[in-house]
């Protein structure tokens, strides 16, 4: 039988005691991060891909002695999207000593903020969360660390004016679920309008998008250029079938981040030559991945399914960790053991140019910056796997840093 | 005015109506039988396709085969519904029923994902996505069909009513007391409705599950669902079919006009205002009867 997210959470709870348990991994204070996700709600078409990768890399760190002699525990507790469990696990997570939370959630990360502010947890919030974290000054223990949602759209713009002819005087739809998340481009694309020229118009379809057919036939009477779809879950696979039967063609569809390999195999042939914002490599040829593969998942020590290994969002929650892992192993080599949540912190604001074998863009941090500099790539599903189609970049910050600047300003002034 | 987008959206809108109607028609059998207002139906509709999936996506069987599977399985799990936990709440306050009946969602939305997967499933009906496209009007094939099964299935149900087991159903559903006098059990006849709302199932699972892909999500279309029966009437079939089509079709219609102006949003503004508007205005619905007690 398939290995599901239950008997992934099983092998999850048992990691509390695998690193001090692994023979080769000495008797040292364990690190704990608490990974408190949404395995039974809203984000449930990501979270044990997601998750998985995170415990594999974990699993692969205490495999090779840990950090510094100090394995990594992951505490794996379900918080069902709900703000009030979240903050309960975080309650329980913290007395077990976490010094760094991950929700993957943004409704529970952005109630726990003022919380892990204030008992200086680290909280990380990929790809999800508030884009005004990267403001390090005014969120100092919260770090979006890679690309908010403006870079995103930033970067997917710009795609279009340098690979698809150029924004100017062209029709732009950004057709999104009815939510903050959605809507949380438009400032940016706004800006972008005015600088280059272009008509930006905005459909929103309502959550969770299930049934969009009325705004895709508003969409094709606008006669976009190109489509921008900003959904998450089953409505992006909506999106790309409504696009596709209004008479959109494939190679004019660019998705945000959440569109990976289940929706393409759902979607079949109609998907090729869709294209999205990659934050992360997917695939299993990265060093990382195979090291995964070789020394945790072939000695029968995977946290989930062997066939999600390599996945887009596999490969995300792997660099999550990645860079996780690579603050604590600085903050430990800077001001020792035991690790807390500052010295955590402080140990992110030293990564510098990290990219993890190749995993990801080469992310920086720093006591300003701690989205990690906005990079991202776009690639093409080409019928079988995502491709690449561009380098790494990063782009429109000035554009990026405006937002983040007005919201966290904002955030300051109690609004 | 563009003519041809009002058209578009009256008929996708229809159609998308009559496909809530499989949801709705579930919850009308089941009060129609023993009163209860059923707000697990949406999550029903889950496990029905996940049912489907399993059969057709997971072992390979042919579509119709899961579909046999999957009418059967969900006629025993709506009867083994009523047999477990309803008939245990025979002479409580029906608010505790329904809390049963909401319950028993949350039950089955956490075990249908966290048992076979929480990401989204495939299930491919073998429909062309490509629509039918007349001058300039596009009809979804999805809808087109998924709406055509909503109005047999409405008129399948309208038909059992006047066979003896329905005529039996409709006694039930006038009054448990004489109906047990005059010999007819109760209790399977409640059953039976409870059976019939889990083959409803399977039809909403099936076409829903085919447009979207099967998770979670398939529970949500309990709140369409829920002001179908409310603006139809509870206990009315005919209701079903008009009120699905009208909250379909304001639903898209509405929203199509509407959205472009206030930045979207609408549509469950649409469905919001159906429900408080029929109750406040005219609470036993269209087609309802005026004596049923609300909760």
């Amino acid at each position: 039988m398939k290995k599901t997210w239950l008997s992934g959470l099983l092998g999850a709870c048992s990691a509390l005691a695998l690193g001090a348990s692994l023979a080769n991994v000495p008797d040292k204070e364990p690190v704990r991060f608490a990974l408190l996700q949404d395995f039974t709600a809203v984000y449930t078409f990501l979270t044990n891909e997601y998750n998985q990768g995170q415990q594999d890399y974990l699993r692969l760190v205490n495999a090779r002695g840990g950090l510094d002699g100090h394995p990594v525990e992951a505490l794996v507790r379900d918080t069902a999207n709900e703000p009030q469990r979240g903050i309960e696990a975080y309650n329980r997570a913290r007395g077990d000593g976490a010094v760094l939370v991950d929700f993957l959630s943004t409704p529970v990360s952005r109630a726990a903020v003022n919380r892990v502010l204030e008992d200086e947890v680290v909280m990380i919030t990929p790809l999800h969360g508030r884009g005004d974290a990267s403001h390090g000054e005014t969120f100092p223990f919260v770090f979006p660390m890679m690309a908010t949602y403006w870079s995103q759209a930033a970067i997917l713009a710009d795609y279009i004016d340098t690979e698809l002819g150029g924004l100017a005087g062209k029709r732009i739809a950004l057709v999104h679920i009815d939510s903050p998340f959605g809507r949380e481009p438009v400032p940016v694309l706004e800006t972008l309008a005015a600088r280059h020229g272009f008509e930006l118009r905005a459909f929103a379809y309502p959550s969770p998008g299930t049934e969009q057919s009325a705004t895709w036939s508003d969409v094709r009477r606008y006669r976009p250029d190109q489509v921008l779809i900003w959904g998450a879950g089953s409505g992006q696979q909506v999106s790309v079938r409504e696009a596709i039967r209004n008479g959109i063609r494939p190679e004019h569809i660019l998705s945000v981040v959440w569109l990976a390999e289940a929706d393409a195999e759902h979607l079949g042939k109609h998907m090729t030559g869709v294209k999205r914002y990659e934050a992360v490599a997917p695939g299993r040829e990265l060093p990382v991945i195979q090291a995964i593969l070789d020394e945790v998942v072939a000695k029968g020590e995977g946290s989930g399914p062997e066939e999600n290994v390599g996945s887009s969002y596999y490969n995300i929650g792997v660099a999550t960790m990645a860079v996780a892992v690579e603050a604590a192993r600085l903050a430990l080599a800077e001001y020792g053991a035991p690790l807390t949540g500052d010295k955590l912190r402080r140990g992110f604001e030293q990564i510098s140019n990290f990219d993890a074998e190749g995993l990801m863009p080469p992310l920086s941090f720093s006591a300003t910056d701690h989205q990690g500099g906005g990079f991202g790539r776009v690639s093409r599903w080409d019928g079988g796997a995502w491709v690449p189609v561009t380098e790494w970049r990063s782009v429109y910050q000035d554009i990026v840093w405006d937002e983040i600047e007005k919201d966290a300003a904002g955030f300051r002034d109690g609004r | 005015m563009d003519i041809a987008f009002l058209i578009e959206l009256t008929i996708n809108g229809a159609l998308t109506g009559l496909m809530y109607g499989l949801v709705a028609l579930g919850i009308v059998l089941i009060y129609k039988s023993s009163g209860v207002p059923n707000l697990a139906q949406g999550a029903m509709v889950m496990i029905a396709a996940y049912l489907v999936w399993m059969v057709a996506g997971w072992l390979g069987a042919p579509v119709v085969v899961a579909l046999l599977v999957a009418v059967l399985g969900m006629f025993l799990f709506g009867m083994l519904t009523e047999r477990v936990l309803l008939r245990r709440m025979v002479g409580q306050p029906i608010i505790m029923v329904v809390m049963l009946t909401l319950g028993l969602e949350s039950l089955l939305r956490g075990l249908g994902p966290g048992l076979l997967g929480a990401a989204p499933k495939s299930l491919d009906l073998g429909i062309d996505m490509m629509p039918i496209i007349v001058g300039d009007v596009f009809i979804n094939r999805e809808y087109l069909i998924g709406g055509a099964i909503g109005a047999l299935m409405i008129g399948l149900a309208l038909f059992f009513f006047r066979t003896r087991l329905g005529t039996k159903l409709l006694a039930v559903s006038d009054d448990h007391v004489s109906s047990w006098s005059v010999g007819i059990s109760v209790e399977r006849a409640v059953a039976v409705s409870w059976g019939l709302a889990g083959v409803a199932a399977v039809a909403a699972g099936v076409m829903w599950g085919s447009v979207q892909g099967v998770d979670w999500s398939l529970t949500t279309l309990l709140f369409p669902a829920v002001a179908v029966v409310i603006l139809g009437g509870l206990d009315s079939i005919h209701g079903v079919l008009v009120a699905g089509l009208v909250v379909g079709i304001l639903g898209s219609v509405v929203p199509g006009y509407v959205d472009p102006l206030v930045g979207g949003g609408t549509r469950d503004v649409v469905t919001s205002l159906i429900i408080l508007l029929t109750i406040l205005f005219r609470p036993h619905g269209i087609f309802g009867r005026e004596e049923i007690e609300r909760v």
